[in-house]
């Protein structure tokens, strides 16, 4: 989740009070959030975010909001919201063709300040974070702020083919059409994507028809070109989601106004319905209040808590509380979406009190713990393994074609292989170990012999039949290397496995590119084949650059787990 | 060096070293060729013995020469027998008065080059002559003495074998060095040998343990190897066992052995089955479904990306996901269903439920076993092989372990989730320091990471937990609140097993696995 840059002067600043690090790292629980690093010369603070629901804590103000809340009980009064008929500062008209493209949109003004630089890179940073992350890339909202002066309402919210308009974004000189943008464009090329397979694009204009953006693209260069200076802005936003949208925009509208904007509503008209009606005057408070007993609270936590403890607890978070006898209906903050279910709010509740002041209780009730059989299976033959003078080994499962298959003297076979490969060293499930082993052995020619390593554990096959087209199974292979290491030695240990294991077993001549021919042969236990046993071919052996003889072995766990269960019932 | 020492030295001898030791005269040195003929050993194992001696100081080298030494070569074994090409040739001349080349080459079994060299040597000594027609015709037999010689010298060397280059005359020193064979020739008379011959005298060590060894005098037949043969005709009877010095180091074995990290998984899952949890186990390979779906994670999560998490290449798709879950599942995500929730407010997309891809987390398998009627109460574990997509660098693998489980039961809260994981804490880390810090993850609420203090690492976070949101547990079926809990071992197992990569728990290089000591317990 996100980090932030922040600079502790102004988050000292915003809550009106001076801290060291160290108290910083502790209230800093109050928001989720962990100190990465404080570099004194530039007094810049790095902070993760570890909350994905809770956007507006992903920058100063939200952090000041939430740690002065607490600490001074002082919550910003944000009166521009709930003020639906008041005087609105301008309009967002929206087109009927917007609803299949990219259906909402809304904004609100704030005049009244002084744009110096640390607000103009906070803004920018929080605008980032939420398209970014909040907003999937862009594609669920995206963000706009402009210089208000240039702006002449109403701002009209509508599709264009994509050359019938012309600008010039950020960042160029010269005029594009939305396609050129698309084409040539950086941001047109990241972005891009979103808009992949439309007619028509979407546009904001003002009254006079000049360019505002070309959303989730990019600004134009005139009017969206925010610089430090700047006393009024026009902030807007777009996406797929309405409360998004709305969401959003609060956040950026308290923002500002911490910073002392004045926050004017920008009524947003549709010829379609939002969820919230045809015209929403923004910002606006648009969450339900929830219900919350004090025997839910006390389920949840495990104590019984008082009205008002539970009252004074969400109140020094930001709710507003009303009591109704056992009950209390709350209301997050107009900035906050996140409360899906009452549980919520009871983490904020402890939150609130601090998780450590809350007295740890041992769980209590009675239950038998356990392997499952498979585990008990492994063990049992990791033991023997072992006892035979065998050196354990794991080895990563993601691997590559290269080791499991090539090197290994095959060609190709149906293996669990990446789709969206990183690396082509790491982009396919081993489907077998004895390949694991070999990694081993061609980096170990160094050490001291004989060498005997052994591996139990997980690989994938492809299942063409199952639901998921492939099975983890687990298998145990067993590899010797020294210089008369040959068929016979690997064999006695195999014989002396599956006498313990009281499963009958015998060995089948077969063909397998990896092994001497003459020298290899299927493990049997009764008409099923639970493994394979050989000498490793000098060829395999050189393309793995090993200069020693190996022979090896290798059996299905699972397989056999079934018939020893049988053997010894 | 007290009396004792000296005779625990002397008693752990080997009989070679004391034959040796016998060889020396206190105060006096002796050289390699008498110490092999006064204590009659080969000469490998006076070579053996006396490194041994040198090597306990008891013996040092006080001097050190290189002699030449001369034996015959194949060639000259054959001259010895045959007589060298020029006699032979010179007789031939002798016999066969007008014999010429091909004539010799005839009668003589020697090749061409060696006849026409010879013929060469003999020419030059005004010996032989060619005549016309190339007959070959003696001219003047005096000279001839100085072949007889080198026949001489050849005869005599091969009667000593070898022979000291010094001790032979100035004469023969010159015959010898201008028949030798020298390096690039192939053909030569005589090898000259270079052996450095050393010196030895007793060191001070050596004198009292050479004035103990005369003391006791010749060695009885010791014991060196007890047989099975001495022990079925009692020959072992009555004779002294050789003492072996027990402070030599051994030579070195490879146990059988398991793997350290594998052997700390070991220590957590035994902890874990003392605490009651049962193991749960999953696949490698899952669907979105189980993985992040079933788990309240909106589909358009920031972390169900192709730069989050693997996805499968083909078959891309689960043929189906399992009823009731999916149909309850998508309502919670849609509308919250009869979670008590909102809902995530989107349309949920199967297909995309479907997708195939590498676990990502091991939640997934408690998923699936919320889904499969758990006991309640219940506690279960799972050790879950995960695969994230990440760089891989020192502290990301490809894989990598995760431990994680779930709690059901009616007493499951806020208060007994902090009171497993202090549990943990104290079991796990042996930390009595904890602290309990709010966090997120997007299945439970409240949750909580723990922070304890590690004796080695300082502060520290073990893991995460909470209880799994409504929006989880009753999509399965599960009508008890769950914790779901995760512990990060991995950086106390680095810690413990001295490595700075998290790579090396899966580390490749066997002499790394074989040699690294563990304490977990």
């Amino acid at each position: 989740m996100p980090t932030i840059s922040i600079k502790k002067k102004d988050l000292e600043s915003l809550i009106g009070s001076s801290f060291s690090p160290q108290d910083i790292e502790q209230h800093l629980q109050l928001v989720k959030g962990e100190l990465k690093g404080y570099d004194l010369k530039s007094d810049e603070l790095k902070v993760e975010l570890s909350d994905s629901n809770r956007p507006d804590l992903w920058c100063c103000e939200g952090i000041a909001r939430q740690i002065r809340g607490k600490l001074r009980g002082e919550w910003g009064d944000y009166p521009f919201f709930g003020s639906n008929n008041s005087k609105k500062s301008g309009q967002i008209i929206v087109s009927a063709d917007m609803r299949e493209i990219r259906p909402y949109v809304g904004g609100f003004t704030a005049t009244g300040m002084n744009v110096d630089d640390e607000m103009l890179v906070q803004m920018i940073q929080t605008q980032e974070k939420i398209s970014e992350i909040f907003g999937s890339k862009r594609r669920r909202i995206s963000i706009g702020i402009y210089d208000l002066s240039r702006i002449r309402f109403p701002v009209h919210y509508k599709t264009v083919p994509p050359e019938a308009i012309s600008f010039t974004p950020l960042g160029f000189e010269e005029k594009m059409n939305l396609r050129e943008i698309i084409k040539d464009h950086p941001k047109g090329q990241v972005y891009g994507e979103i808009l992949k397979g439309m007619e028509r694009y979407p546009i904001l204009v003002d009254s006079r028809g000049d360019v505002l953006s070309f959303p989730p693209i990019i600004n134009s260069r005139e009017v969206g070109e925010v610089q430090a200076g700047d006393s009024a802005l026009f902030v807007e936003v777009t996406g797929l989601d309405i409360r998004l949208v709305l969401l959003a925009l609060n956040i950026l509208a308290v923002n500002l106004h911490d910073r002392g904007a004045r926050i004017g509503a920008v009524e947003a008209v549709y010829p379609y319905d939002t969820g919230f009606g045809r015209a929403i005057s923004i910002p606006c408070e648009f969450t339900k209040p929830l219900n919350l007993s004090l025997r839910d609270v006390e389920r949840v936590m495990g104590e019984r808590l008082s009205m008002d403890a539970v009252s004074g607890l969400l109140g020094d978070y930001g709710y507003r509380v009303k009591k109704q006898g056992e009950s209390l209906e709350v209301t997050p903050p107009p900035y906050r979406d996140d409360m899906m279910h009452p549980i919520d709010v009871c983490e904020d509740i402890a939150i609130s009190r601090g998780y450590n002041s809350f007295k740890p209780v041992m769980p209590s009730q009675m239950t038998v713990g356990g392997l499952s059989d498979i585990e008990l299976f492994a063990d049992l033959i990791r033991g023997h393994m072992i006892g035979s003078g065998f050196q354990e080994i794991i080895s990563n499962i993601l691997t590559s074609k290269e080791d499991i298959l090539y090197k290994m003297g095959l060609g190709e076979e149906k293996a669990i292989e990446v789709d969206n490969i990183m690396s082509i060293s790491y982009s396919v499930l081993r489907h077998w170990i004895i390949p694991s082993l070999m990694r081993v052995e061609a980096a170990s020619t160094e050490s001291f012999y004989p060498h005997k390593t052994f591996e139990t554990g997980e690989v994938a096959v492809y299942d063409e039949a199952g639901n998921l087209s492939s099975r983890t199974l687990m298998k145990c292979a067993a590899l010797i290397s020294h210089p008369a290491a040959n068929f016979s030695e690997a064999h006695a240990i195999l014989e002396a496995l599956m006498y313990y294991l009281q499963i009958e077993c015998r060995l089948v001549p077969g063909d397998h590119r990896s092994l001497i021919d003459g020298r290899m042969g299927w493990v049997y236990a009764g008409d099923e084949v639970v493994g394979l046993i050989g000498e490793m071919h000098p060829r395999v052996l050189t393309g793995w650059d090993i200069h020693m003889p190996c022979s090896a072995f290798e059996i299905e766990l699972d397989k056999l787990l079934r018939i020893y269960k049988v053997a010894t019932s | 060096m007290t009396k004792d020492e000296t005779r625990n030295i002397v008693d752990s001898l080997h009989p070679l070293e004391v034959r040796l030791l016998l060889a020396f005269e206190a105060g006096k040195a002796i050289d390699d060729s008498l110490l092999i003929s006064r204590a009659s050993v080969e000469q490998a194992q006076k070579d053996m013995a006396i490194g041994w001696l040198l090597a306990k100081a008891i013996v040092e080298v006080t001097g050190e020469t290189v002699e030449r030494i001369v034996a015959l070569t194949e060639i000259g074994e054959r001259y010895r027998d045959q007589k060298t090409p020029e006699l032979r040739i010179y007789q031939a001349i002798k016999d066969n008065p007008g014999v010429n080349m091909s004539g010799i080459r005839e009668r003589e079994d020697l090749d061409s080059t060696e006849i026409s060299a010879a013929i060469g040597a003999l020419k030059d000594k005004g010996i032989v002559r060619i005549a016309q027609g190339g007959r070959l015709e003696i001219t003047d037999e005096s000279p001839l003495s100085e072949f007889e010689d080198i026949q001489i010298l050849i005869s005599a060397v091969a009667t000593l074998g070898e022979v000291n280059l010094s001790e032979l005359s100035q004469g023969e020193q010159v015959i010898i060095e201008g028949l030798h064979r020298k390096r690039g020739k192939a053909k030569g008379v005589f090898r000259i040998n270079e052996k450095v011959s050393r010196t030895y005298t007793l060191a001070d060590l050596g004198a009292k343990v050479h004035a103990e060894v005369l003391q006791r005098g010749k060695p009885v037949d010791e014991i060196s190897q007890l047989t099975p043969e001495m022990l079925k005709d009692g020959s072992w009877e009555g004779k002294p066992f050789r003492k072996y010095n027990i402070t030599l180091p051994p030579p070195r074995v490879t146990p059988g052995r398991r793997h350290p990290y594998k052997e700390f998984l070991d220590s957590v899952k035994d902890k874990l089955v003392a605490m009651g949890f049962e193991e749960m186990r999953g696949g490698l390979v899952e669907n979105e479904f189980w993985n992040m779906d079933a788990l309240y994670m909106p589909q358009f999560h920031p972390a169900r990306d192709i730069h989050d998490v693997y996805y499968v290449k083909g078959p891309k798709s689960a043929r189906e996901i399992e009823e009731p879950f999916l149909a309850n599942v998508s309502k919670a995500h849609y509308s919250g269903g009869d979670t008590g929730s909102r809902g995530w407010q989107y349309r949920f997309d199967v297909d995309k439920a479907k997708r195939l891809m590498l676990r990502s987390q091991g939640t997934a398998v408690s998923a699936r076993t919320l889904a499969n009627n758990p006991k309640v109460p219940g506690k279960y574990f799972s050790i879950a092989r995960c695969f994230r997509y990440e760089q891989i660098d020192a502290t990301h693998a490809q894989d990598f372990f995760q431990i994680e489980g779930i709690v059901l039961g009616e007493e499951i809260n806020f208060r007994t989730l902090l009171g497993l994981l202090e549990l943990f804490a104290l079991e796990v880390a042996k930390a009595k320091e904890i602290e309990f810090l709010p966090a997120y993850f997007p299945f439970t609420e409240p949750s909580v990471e723990l922070h304890v203090r590690h004796p080695k690492l300082g502060w520290m976070e073990l893991g995460g937990a909470g209880i799994f949101r409504p929006e989880v547990t009753i999509p399965l079926g599960v009508h008890v609140p769950v914790i779901a809990w995760g512990l990060g071992l991995d950086r106390m197992a680095m810690v413990a097993l001295d490595i700075h990569d998290i790579r090396d728990l899966f580390s490749a290089n066997l002499d790394m696995i074989r040699t690294k000591r563990t304490h977990w317990l």
